[in-house]
């Protein structure tokens, strides 16, 4: 369970300007093993949260709660998946899966052992060689998430993950996405600017507010699980899609 | 930092503009190997400039410009002779220790400068400074530091070579996309994990450059440091040829120095395209 309260952030004005607040005291409670998007207009602080959750940036005020444990920094319990694969281009795809086990000091059997076991899960099976720069977008990703996965983080962070490939692989990434959360679930905390990736997604949506960042509602999605191939056809889709979209447009009045 | 990090910073002061191209020293594709056709190319430029020369040196009869045969026999006649060799041997000599240290010394400097603002910005003034002034002119400061004798002609090589190589590792840790950093810190990375698995690996394609940049450099100051300072090595051979108007046997010396010069380069060339590969600025 992830409990944010009272959270705000303030980055210091850089070159003589003034400082900006980010986060202006989000409070907000992620069940455990729930899939939450955050979604919001760019510049509302949704990575800021992810951050602050992940322990890379500390809160000015509020605290943030995992199982109770206040986050200081760091750790083992939560992974990250970032927009832009953060991969490490002289490294291979199984020594780039298994960083993280690397980082740990786990044995080199054993992470490679991991790794192919990821490789497989994710649809790699035929690349452990390859280099990042021989791969496309979508198979990046697909080894930054096997990387997370890697670890067996009980919370997963995602930064607009699947922002930087294109729509059809989006579509194919999400739907892997859900199938390796239903074999092993996890607390999902997914950044998004897509309403239509929020809603297929995530069990609760919790929609910001342009900066100064606030959580402007949260919207139970209440889609079934696991989501059916026909999606696009349930009604509640649609009006779930049409009511956050308004929620945006008007919050950007 | 950027993140948007594809380009590298020039290599002309500690903190260059952001954007310029990645550091350069020869015109030919120096991150490729020469095709077939192209090697015949090579050849052919170098035969079709040897009979240049060969025909300028006969024709004009300068006294300065020997033919191209005169400076192969006369070098022939040095290798030889045995003369070259103790010559040689004592640049070489200069050389693998005053670069070496430049290596130990400015690989150091560079991480540390590169990693942590404050030691950029306490030591820039001084690299920058230092980097920009011909080492030469320091000649008379080492003499009453060190004496006379090798030492001064090591430190000349060490300082030519030295701030090269650190002002490049710098940008080299500087150049390592802040998304590796993030991401090793998200997956548990202390400084020292850091540093070894991310810092040190996306930092080699600049900091190789500097390393062959500093050679190139080195012998420079090699040279350079021997014809005003020394009485043994290959610059003082060009002194004292040059001094005596021995033309073919300088040109011949010059040859050689050339071709140390040339070996040494492509030598660290070879380490830097194995080891950095991967990288855009690698082959």
């Amino acid at each position: 369970m992830i409990e944010l309260l009272g959270c705000r952030k303030t980055y210091p004005g850089q070159a003589g300007r003034p400082p900006t607040l980010a986060l202006d005291s989000v409070d907000l409670t992620i069940r455990a093993s729930e899939f939450v998007c955050v979604l919001g207009p760019s510049g509302c602080g949704k990575t800021t949260l992810l951050k602050i959750v992940a322990g890379l940036l500390p809160v000015d005020q509020g605290e943030v709660r995992i199982d109770g444990r206040l986050v200081t920094g760091t750790g083992p319990d939560r992974a990250f998946v970032f927009q832009n694969f953060a991969l490490l281009p002289w490294a291979d795809v199984v020594t780039n899966i298994a960083f993280g086990l690397e980082l740990r000091g786990t044995a080199k059997s054993e992470r490679e052992q991991r790794a192919h076991a990821l490789i497989e899960a994710v649809g790699l099976e035929g690349f452990e060689r390859h280099y990042p720069r021989q791969l496309s977008g979508g198979m990046q990703q697909r080894v930054g998430l096997a990387r997370a996965l890697a670890v067996d983080p009980q919370i997963l962070l995602m930064d607009e993950p699947f922002g930087s490939v294109d729509a059809q692989t989006r579509r194919l990434l999400q739907t892997d996405l859900l199938a390796l959360l239903d074999r092993s679930p996890k607390t999902v905390l997914f950044v998004t600017h897509s309403v239509a990736e929020a809603v297929r997604l995530s069990d609760r949506v919790v929609l910001m507010t342009p900066r100064p960042g606030r959580v402007h509602a949260i919207v139970e999605v209440g889609l079934p699980r696991p989501r059916p191939d026909n999606l696009d056809h349930f009604p509640r889709y649609s009006e779930l899609k049409e009511y956050l979209w308004q929620q945006l447009r008007d919050m950007q009045q | 930092m950027s993140a948007n990090h594809t380009r590298v910073e020039s290599t002309t002061s500690l903190t260059g503009p952001q954007g310029a191209l990645a550091p350069q020293t020869s015109l030919d594709a120096q991150s490729e190997l020469l095709s077939i056709g192209e090697a015949r190319q090579w050849l052919l430029s170098l035969l079709l400039g040897g009979a240049i020369w060969e025909l300028a040196g006969r024709a004009l009869r300068f006294s300065f410009l020997p033919p191209i045969s005169s400076v192969l026999i006369a070098a022939a006649d040095l290798i030889a002779s045995g003369q070259i060799a103790g010559h040689l041997l004592a640049s070489l000599g200069s050389l693998a220790i005053g670069y070496g240290l430049a290596v130990v010394g400015g690989l150091t400097l560079g991480l540390l400068v590169g990693r942590y603002r404050w030691a950029e910005v306490a030591l820039a003034p001084y690299i920058n400074a230092l980097l920009s002034t011909p080492k030469l002119v320091l000649v008379p400061i080492l003499y009453s530091l060190l004496g006379l004798g090798r030492g001064v002609q090591v430190a000349v090589i060490f300082l030519n070579a030295f701030f090269i190589i650190t002002v490049n590792t710098a940008a080299g840790i500087r150049s390592v996309e802040a998304s590796y950093i993030e991401m090793a810190r998200v997956f548990g990375a202390g400084e020292g994990q850091l540093f070894r698995k991310v810092l040190l690996p996306g930092a080699l394609p600049l900091t190789m450059a500097g390393l062959r940049l500093g050679i190139g450099s080195a012998v420079k100051g090699m040279i350079t440091g021997e014809m005003l300072v020394t009485v043994s090595g290959l610059g003082a051979l060009l002194r004292k040829y040059g001094s005596r108007f021995d033309s073919a046997q300088l040109f011949a010396v010059l040859l050689v120095v050339v071709g140390v010069a040339l070996l040494c380069t492509l030598f660290v060339q070879a380490i830097e395209r194995r080891v950095t590969a991967w990288s855009e600025f690698g082959s």
